[in-house]
């Protein structure tokens, strides 16, 4: 694709009509609780756009946000993705390697200065300058300092970008620090998660290209519209919840019928995430689903916070300790804020518009 | 497996989505305003779901088309009112919306695809030609 085409043109040249991008823009309204009458405008804004040029850096992490990304739509929905982003530096998904990548990597930051984004996974290590981590000599503070200052906005993708995640846990040997704590000065939206929901990734990248604006974030800089419910209130066994009827152990009665996880050590009451509602796997499970609780995973230090296995109001020497305990005791609150919530969305889910 | 039947509840829900949808139409009858339900952001049960498309019913026309994956369209009992469901290349439904419009904006052809087809044609009625004056060429014309 030739770098002035726009994503409209090159969809033509290969014989794809505008539905293609009618259907994509439903589909991130759709996943994005925007008004549904927006499609069209989102579809006829993809149109004009160029592709978006991505510089992804990976640092402290295990490859699975990418994993994520990578293996999660059906294939048309994955290739529409594809082409409207220009992935200009993948460590894990580009051809090249050694000194070629690190040229495609300057040579993308110069054509493209101010433009691109750069999204991280992993997190950043700092102790004794950041030696722990580093790629063609250079350390990963040094090149996440020299990437961020010609983007446009960073994402930090996954929980260990977002807030450190794992290289953070204690005792954090190498310094682990979130990519928020180094970049200051740039627009920055986490997406976190291990790994991050791909609808997630890929619709926030969506609607940076759209609307060539931030969404709107929570005070964890998350977008809202994938984060601004917790599981617990999008999970299908929260009505045995609100009944009193756990399972006490994994093969008790209680488990085989499905009922709530919450003293098996569920975090799904304070833990912001889509998994309920988007699901993995092109929407087949989740873990709840799957029998087992949920670890909290898109939430800071998740790993420092106790067993995954003890319940959230039996935490101990901890802060979560305090929210486990008022999500405890405020069963009617939590169901009447949700009922309240669904009822606000549902209203900003239809409207009207001039034909 | 089918669903149960929708029970008091679900019953109650679908009126509601119903009396929405009655003051969409009238919008659109009278001042020509269009309208859309995100079914999948709703916090619907299959079988409630499943209880307001069959209330909806089948109307006259129906679509079906495949870009980036299957798409089902649909107008239902009453005119005006479009169910429209999309597929990704798995099969999975990915959208599925209601809109309140005359035609959907999905089954209309593009600006832009209509000009790539006018060029499109011209460009192979050239070839025809071309060739027509070949053939022609090689017998010598008429
Ligand atoms: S505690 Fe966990 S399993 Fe129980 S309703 Fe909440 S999110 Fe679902």
């Amino acid at each position: 694709m030739a770098a002035s085409e726009t994503i409209g043109e090159e969809l033509l040249r290969r014989g794809i009509s505008r539905r293609a991008l009618l259907k994509y823009g439903a589909y991130l309204a759709s996943l994005m609780a925007l008004p549904p009458l927006q499609a069209r405008a989102m579809a006829d804004a993809l149109a004009a756009a160029r592709r978006q040029s991505v510089i992804w850096l990976s640092f402290q992490e295990c490859t699975g946000c990418t994993e994520s990304l990578t293996r999660s739509f059906g294939p048309t929905l994955e290739d529409l993705i594809f082409n409207m982003i220009s992935l200009d530096y993948h460590e894990t998904l580009q051809a090249v390697s050694g000194e070629a990548a690190e040229q495609a990597r300057l040579a993308a930051m110069r054509e493209n200065a101010g433009k691109y984004v750069l999204v991280v996974d992993g997190s950043v290590s700092t102790r004794d300058g950041g030696v722990y981590s580093a790629v063609a000599g250079k350390t990963n503070l040094q090149v996440l300092e020299e990437t961020a200052a010609g983007a446009m906005a960073l994402i930090s993708v996954g929980t260990c970008a977002a807030f450190g995640g794992i290289p953070h846990a204690h005792p954090n040997p190498t310094g682990a620090v979130p990519v928020s704590a180094i970049i200051k000065d740039k627009p920055l939206i986490n997406i976190s998660g291990c790994p991050p929901i791909p609808e997630a990734m890929a619709g926030t990248i969506a609607y940076l290209i759209t609307f060539g604006r931030l969404p709107d974030l929570d005070q964890l800089r998350r977008p809202k519209s994938f984060f601004g419910d917790t599981i617990h209130d999008r999970c299908y066994r929260r009505p045995f919840y609100d009944k009193g009827m756990f399972a006490k152990s994994f093969d008790d009665e209680g488990a085989r019928k499905g009922w709530c996880l919450y003293e098996l050590g569920c975090k799904g009451p304070v833990t912001y995430n889509a998994c309920a509602t988007l699901k993995w796997n092109g929407g087949t499970s989740f873990p709840i689903q799957s029998g087992h609780g949920c670890l909290g995973c898109s939430e800071p230090d998740f790993w420092d916070k106790g067993s995954f296995y003890r319940p959230l109001s039996a935490t101990t020497a901890h802060p979560a300790r305090t929210v486990g305990a008022a999500a405890a005791t405020g069963i009617a609150v939590g169901a009447l804020g949700a009922a309240l919530a669904r009822r606000a969305k549902h209203r900003a889910l239809t409207g009207g518009e001039k034909s | 497996m089918t669903n149960p039947e929708p029970d008091a509840i679900d019953r109650d829900l679908i009126e509601g989505l119903l009396r929405e949808l009655a003051g969409h139409l009238h919008a659109l009858a009278e001042h020509d305003l269009t309208g859309a339900i995100d079914l999948r952001s709703l916090p619907l049960t299959d079988v409630q779901l499943d209880g307001l498309r069959e209330r909806l019913g089948r109307g006259e026309v129906s679509a079906s088309f495949d870009v980036a994956g299957r798409s089902e369209v649909w107008e239902t009992r009453y005119p005006g009112i479009w169910w429209i469901r999309h597929y990704d290349g798995l099969e999975t439904v990915v959208v599925e919306r209601i809109e309140i419009t005359a035609v959907p904006e999905i089954l209309r052809a593009g600006h832009a695809d209509l000009a790539a087809a006018a060029a499109n044609l011209r460009r192979e009625l050239a070839v025809v030609e071309q060739d027509y004056r070949a053939e022609v060429g090689s017998h010598g014309g008429i």
